[in-house]
């Protein structure tokens, strides 16, 4: 890539936000070295207990080999970033990639990742987003490298805490108002947030979101279905959506690649190994903080305890929302009409990507781009 | 919406019985978006995907299609052990229809169009066979695509020459990843035409390039596609087929009114007028503004959810032809037999007689699939011994391997102090790693690999010492060690036994 910043600048940033010890990790390959990083932070275990020291044994997953896992997909990356935790209340910590240019007057965009990601799921994306904005992703708390604190069991209640948590994040990077695209659980969150927050989004483009139509009275109706099948969804219904991952153990790698063997081809551009099912699993099979925030926010199966489109109405009329779907997906594209026959006097666009399903920006990396770059130019 | 100048294509995903839902796609969209079939570059399936789409572009009829999947399932409940039953040949009643449905030139109408997707017995690769000669050709091609291992048989069938079963095992939506495909799945998951769930649930698994939902309704559907449900059932599903398909030509503005108005004039005037209610019912909505759009687009789906408890008014959007099949095939026996059998006592005494039938009419069926078989035997026979010869070599060549490696390795370690031999690697990794996993299913496509292998690392072989080439006198001593001449004569002597097998 031409534009590469250089060293200096990226340094520069990891100075102004100075919120890690920064040791400069060594120069890996070709890419440009200047990074924030903070190795000896991580090795500070967190949570005892018999439980918990039992639990590394059965599943072979730890935060180094997530670090690693990570760090293999970010290695592909050709643009400069910086990547370090910002600190926020309660001993939390953000784990944050910055991908800064140098145009301080354009509102920066910030992804958030869906239930069950982590910034690398982004991998295929930064390049083309980065290009002429500054772009920050970073893990959710309770996912990916993030924090793994203990949620409230109330469903608003755990909202709440993702939304602060999002919200003390911005105070902390100093940032003034940005572009917020989040993806399924992410877009859930984008839209809570910007209901809370209405100053601080510019534009919100919700990937796919989760968690917006309300559950159907008459589910039942639909089809007969019977009753062993019934009686065995209601026995998995109290289990965390992934649970059957950490019991598998030393074999749920291996479940993951056979389950989701779409993920090594969604990105077989990038990697022709299995570094992104090796770093989904290690993003899943820590220890469960976000997952069990999210199945306190649903009822069964998948809908949202508290759906976002009775709410949307009342966010702010000026903050414009784009509504990007794949059009092969599950999730049902109908929300984006529906968000604007709620707002009838808010800009409300909804985009279909051909081909691409549930994971838009990997499906379809360049038309998602493409569309994202779109939208964010119309911001100024 | 789809790219007219780089084209489509269509994709049918396997999926045993529920191939009803295919057909109702099907229908739709040959009725709706004829030019969406005749105009698709190619048309690809698997197993039962590959049916409804021989059926499709084959010039067969779609309803005949539903009469005869809606047969093979009445044939596969009559029994007590269901489609396991022994006297159930379900690729014989297949083949059967396909004969009796197609039509004599359906190899040229289907020409360079049809795509089955097979999956090769010799190394379990996944081939897309798209050109044929003949109609025994195409029946051969979609009977091999059906054939799923123990389900069907044991023998897998062979299509010019080579054995082949159900492309469902290595690809079962082929062309998935591509943009410009329209992928059909009863499966609710990740297709364009699919059955929309009631559940929000994102998680999902993917089998060989299927995405199938994880929902109780799904998990319903995978135990629906080997071991069918009642007719009626069916029926609904064929129904769902054809609403999803037509939904999806909506969401794409793609109904071609015209073409639509020219078919069902030539249906009596009756259906006409239904028909035209109808189309005006999804033409207005769309004129309307967005809101107007949405609200019926709910109360259609409210329509359609109330619709299914009422057997009279489940098949009424279907068109006539697919409705009566499905009528027909739906109706009862209502001999005196029939009535009695279905009654609790007689069907415990069935099960109860069952240890005592079952051998009888084993034997009788084992009897018949002999006559049918009599024509294959000598090919089939043939198969299975170079089956077992394979295998016998393959355990017998491993071992000496083994025994060898052993031997060679401290050959080896007292010649390299001459430094004169190239590492150990040069000499194992061609064969070695030929073929990384040596599962049970990959092992005959790692054994036909073994000659050619061989000669490759012979020839690996001639290339490092080349390059090593410090003088010709080290050639001369590495060849003629006594501890690589045994190498090499081992060499030659397996390459003999490998050749023998690979011949036939």
């Amino acid at each position: 890539m031409t534009r590469r910043a250089g060293p200096v600048m990226a340094g520069r940033v990891a100075l102004a936000l100075s919120l890690a010890a920064a040791s400069p990790a060594p120069a890996r390959g070709r890419r440009a070295p200047a990074m924030a990083e903070d190795g000896h932070l991580e090795a500070s275990s967190e949570g005892s207990g018999w439980l918990s020291s039992w639990l590394p044994a059965w599943c072979p997953t730890s935060l180094p080999h997530l670090k690693e896992a990570e760090e293999k997909i970010l290695k592909c990356i050709t643009s400069t970033y910086s990547k370090q935790y910002v600190f926020i209340s309660n001993g939390n910590k953000i784990w944050t990639l910055t991908f800064s240019q140098d145009l301080s007057y354009k509102t920066p965009l910030v992804l958030l990742h869906g239930f069950g990601g982590g910034v690398g799921l982004w991998a295929l994306n930064f390049e083309e987003l980065c290009e002429n904005r500054t772009v920050y992703a970073f893990d959710l708390l309770g996912f990916g490298r993030s924090s793994r604190p203990q949620f409230d069991t109330d469903a608003e209640e755990a909202e709440n805490q993702f939304v602060e948590a999002v919200e003390e994040w911005r105070q902390e990077v100093g940032l003034d108002r940005m572009i917020l695209l989040g993806h399924n659980l992410g877009g859930f969150l984008a839209a809570a947030y910007s209901l809370k927050y209405p100053s601080r989004v510019k534009h919100l483009i919700l990937v796919e979101p989760w968690g917006f139509p309300e559950r159907p009275d008459n589910a039942e109706q639909e089809r007969p279905i019977p009753i062993w099948i019934k009686a065995l969804g209601a026995m998995l219904s109290p289990f965390n959506p992934l649970a059957g991952l950490r019991l598998a153990g030393p074999f749920g790698l291996s479940l993951v690649q056979r389950l989701r063997p779409d993920f090594k081809r969604k990105y077989s551009s990038m990697f022709d190994d299995n570094t992104v099912t090796e770093y989904i699993y290690h993003c899943n099979v820590q220890s469960p903080s976000g997952e069990t925030a999210f199945k306190n926010m649903t009822v069964p199966y998948g809908w949202a305890k508290r759906p976002m489109l009775q709410r949307i109405a009342h966010m702010h009329q000026d903050i414009p929302i784009t509504v990007i779907y794949g059009a092969r997906s599950c999730i049902d594209g109908n929300s984006g009409s529906t968000i604007q026959s709620l707002r009838p006097n808010s800009y409300v666009k909804t985009i279909a990507i051909l081909g691409a399903g549930h994971y838009v920006y990997a499906d379809q990396p360049e038309d998602f781009n493409q569309k994202v770059k779109e939208i964010c130019d119309s911001v100024h | 919406m789809f790219d007219r100048e780089r084209g489509w294509s269509v994709s049918f995903a396997g999926c045993g019985f529920l191939g009803v839902y295919h057909i109702g796609a099907a229908t739709c969209l040959q009725e709706r978006a004829p030019h969406l079939i005749r105009d698709a570059r190619k048309i690809f399936g698997a197993s039962a995907g590959a049916l409804a789409g021989a059926v499709l572009v084959g010039g067969g009829s779609l309803a005949e299609a539903c009469a005869d999947v809606l047969g093979l399932a009445k044939e596969a409940r009559k029994r007590s052990l269901g489609p396991l039953h022994p006297s159930f040949n379900v690729i014989k009643i297949i083949r059967d229809g396909l004969f009796k449905n197609l039509p004599e030139n359906t190899h040229q109408l289907s020409a360079g169009k049809l795509c089955i997707s097979l999956t090769r017995v010799s190394d379990g690769k996944n081939v897309l066979v798209s050109n044929f000669n003949s109609k025994e050709e195409i029946v051969q091609a979609l009977i091999c695509s059906s054939f799923v291992p123990i389900y069907c048989g044991l023998i897998p069938p062979s299509f010019r020459g080579v054995r082949y079963v159900d492309g469902g095992i290595s690809d079962n939506l082929p062309q998935y990843e591509s943009k410009n495909t329209i992928t059909i799945s009863p499966f609710s998951g990740e297709c364009d035409i699919c059955p929309k769930g009631n559940s929000a649930n994102f998680h999902e698994m993917n089998v060989t390039n299927t995405s199938i939902q994880f929902s109780l309704g799904n998990i319903y559907r995978l135990t629906q596609a080997l071991f069918p449900p009642e007719p009626k059932v069916l029926g609904e599903i064929c129904e769902q087929g054809y609403s999803d398909a037509l939904r999806f030509l909506k969401e794409n503005d793609i109904l071609n009114y015209s073409v639509y108005v020219d078919l069902s004039l030539k249906k009596n005037p009756q259906e006409l007028i239904e028909d035209t209610d109808f189309t005006n019912k999804k033409t207005i909505p769309q004129r309307k503004g967005t809101e107007e759009m949405l609200k019926t687009k709910m109360l259609n789906n409210q329509l359609k959810l109330n619709t299914w408890p009422l057997d009279e008014r489940i098949f009424e959007h279907l068109p006539p032809r697919l409705r009566k099949a499905l009528q027909e095939a739906c109706k009862e026996k209502s001999g005196f037999y029939a009535q009695l059998s279905k009654l609790l006592p007689m069907r415990v005494m069935s099960y109860l007689i069952l240890p005592y039938t079952l051998p009888v009419e084993s034997a009788y069926s084992v009897a018949l699939r002999l006559v049918d078989w009599f024509p294959d035997i000598p090919d089939d026979f043939q198969w299975m011994q170079g089956q077992l010869r394979r295998i016998v070599s393959t355990v017998y060549s491993r071992a000496r391997n083994k025994l060898l490696s052993t031997s060679s390795k401290e050959s080896y370690a007292s010649l390299r102090k001459c430094q004169t031999v190239p590492p150990n690697v040069e000499f194992h990794s061609p064969y070695c790693h030929s073929k990384v996993p040596h599962s049970a299913a990959d092992l005959e496509g790692w054994l036909w690999d073994f000659p050619y292998c061989r000669d490759s690392a012979g020839k690996e072989i001639s290339v490092g010492i080349k390059g090593l080439s410090d003088s010709d006198s080290h050639h001369i001593f590495f060849m003629n060690s006594e501890e690589s001449g045994l190498e090499t004569d081992f060499d030659s002597s397996s390459d003999k036994s490998f050749r023998t097998t690979s011949e036939d």
